[in-house]
């Protein structure tokens, strides 16, 4: 069982390897986190809650009015970027990111890692 | 009785360890497993016994700043804490212990060394802090040859004897002599990966002075602070207004909520760490229109506090629903009566009453605002979540 684990964190550290990036997190769709990357430790358990419900309260809101669900929620602040996308019914991948990096190779990877991640979780 | 240290496990076994049994932390490779010895050791030094720890995959020194790592200050107790050492020879650097295997890899000179010891030392916990190290290097057949008459030795001199072994591929037969014959007691750790839960849990394989129980139980382990008993998710839910939020607060380390104008519209978060726990907090918004948030963060809960406004009988209805919503029947729940201060407030006894709720649920009363009776809410749902003691 130690080898999910295992690759969950692979697919971690791939996805931290990104320039840009400061943590990322696995976590269950229901806010708990599974496991994280971090470049200095951070106390990630509120954070992976929140972006459960934000994802969470995003689809909610887009299914309501009939308009599918959210490929990813971004949030920017001046600081840096929060980027949650759904990895399967299980799970999603969160991922923090700083201010200046551009998104698009991010996006690109994190769309990838969430479809390994909902194999691997399976 | 010799306690373990490890919180719930000493309930487990009973109170701890008895005088003249043997022990085995049964690790499973890449799990957090060695801890353990060491916080049965400091627990004991604690409470004023004698401890002997056994080193041999690595330096004392290194041993000793792990202990200073878990914020355990071992220099107190000098006089009581021995090293046996069976590293540094190993690799030709000079010792500083009183009690040195001059040759770790000839389990002749173990034995001399723990045999001497045994015999000179008043009643004390000893520790190996590795016997799969031993076992490499020594012989697995010679090792357990061995460990019978440590064993036994240390019955006859009313010893305590616990061993730190992580099971790398041996040999089917050794693994099974450890896990079923060698030891009193098998404490097993390991990992799970089950559906969303990661972690780390330590269950009782064996013990033969105690009624066994199938219970094991998550940990983590904390820098300072050492292995503290994890529960992900305790759900807080009940009526709006009813003051879950404010409960979550006054039970948390830490905590943080999404609120506007004084009500929760997303979710209440909090953190705590007490008496040997560490769990995390969530609270759910009250008001019937975020009904699919809570149905959607209420997964994988292992308890549920239930609060209700104890003014106000005619929101047990929609507490009770919230139960359902959140899935929670079939999962240890207390009721948490709340606002217990507040004139025309019912008794916990009118609560379970009105509420028509099974023998089996307590009715906690409590003043959040003030913090009253909120850790005695959270020790009684634990005990439930833990299967009491």
């Amino acid at each position: 069982m130690s080898d999910t684990i295992d690759m969950v964190d692979k697919l971690l550290a791939d996805l931290k390897n990104i320039g840009g990036v400061e943590a990322c997190a696995a976590a269950s769709r229901d806010g708990l986190l599974i496991r994280a990357v971090m470049q200095k430790e951070l106390y990630l358990e509120s954070l992976v809650a929140m972006s459960a419900t934000i994802l969470g309260a995003s689809e909610t809101a887009t299914t309501q009015v009939q308009k599918g669900v959210p490929n990813r929620v971004i949030v920017e602040t001046d600081y840096g970027k929060l980027i949650i996308v759904g990895a399967g019914p299980k799970a999603l991948l969160i991922v923090l990111a700083s201010q200046d990096t551009g998104l698009g190779l991010i996006l690109l990877e994190l769309q990838k890692s969430a479809m390994k991640l909902k194999e691997l979780l399976k | 009785m010799v306690e373990t240290g490890i919180p719930k496990l000493d309930d487990f076994l009973g109170g701890g360890i008895p005088v003249g049994k043997s022990l085995v932390y049964y690790n499973q490779p890449g799990i957090e497993g060695e801890i353990f010895g060491l916080q049965t050791i400091y627990s004991n030094l604690k409470s004023g016994g004698t401890g002997v720890f056994v080193v041999s995959s690595t330096m004392p020194d290194l041993v000793k700043s792990q202990f200073k790592e878990f914020g355990w200050d071992i220099e107190l107790y000098n006089d009581k804490l021995f090293f046996v050492d069976a590293y540094n020879p190993l690799i030709g650097a000079p010792s500083n212990e009183k009690y040195v295997v001059s040759q770790p890899d000839n389990i002749e000179g173990f034995n001399k060394i723990i045999t001497d010891l045994i015999k000179e030392l008043p009643p004390s916990t000893i520790v190996f802090g590795s016997l799969s190290t031993i076992m490499d290097l020594c012989g697995e057949k010679e090792t357990i040859e061995a460990v019978k008459t440590w064993n036994k030795m240390a019955m006859l001199y009313d010893h305590v004897i616990i061993y730190n072994f992580t099971a790398w591929p041996y040999s089917q037969e050794t693994l099974d002599l450890i896990k079923n014959d060698l030891f009193n007691a098998v404490i097993s750790i390991g990992g799970i990966a089950e559906r969303v839960i990661f972690g780390q849990y330590f269950g009782i394989l064996k013990s033969d002075w105690t009624e066994e129980t199938k219970k094991s139980m998550l940990f983590r382990v904390l820098r300072p602070g050492g292995i503290k008993l994890y529960i992900p998710k305790i759900l807080v839910t009940g009526a709006f207004d009813a003051g879950k939020s404010t409960f979550v607060h006054a039970l948390s380390t830490r905590a943080i909520s999404v609120d506007r104008l004084g009500t929760t519209i997303a979710l209440d978060h909090g953190h705590i760490d007490y008496k040997g726990f560490s769990a995390d907090i969530f609270g759910t918004p009250g008001q019937e229109r975020f009904d699919p948030i809570i149905k959607l963060l209420s997964g994988e809960s292992m308890g549920v506090f239930l609060v209700v406004d104890s003014t106000n009988p005619a929101d047990f209805v929609r507490a009770k629903h919230m139960l359902e919503i959140t899935k929670a029947y079939g999962l240890p729940y207390i009721i948490v009566a709340n606002k217990q201060d507040v004139s025309g407030a019912l008794t916990p006894e009118e609560i379970k009453e009105q509420f028509n709720m099974p023998e089996d649920v307590t009715v906690v009363p409590v003043v959040a605002k003030d913090k009253i009776g909120v850790f005695e809410a959270f020790e009684v749902l634990i005990d439930k979540i833990t299967g009491g003691t």
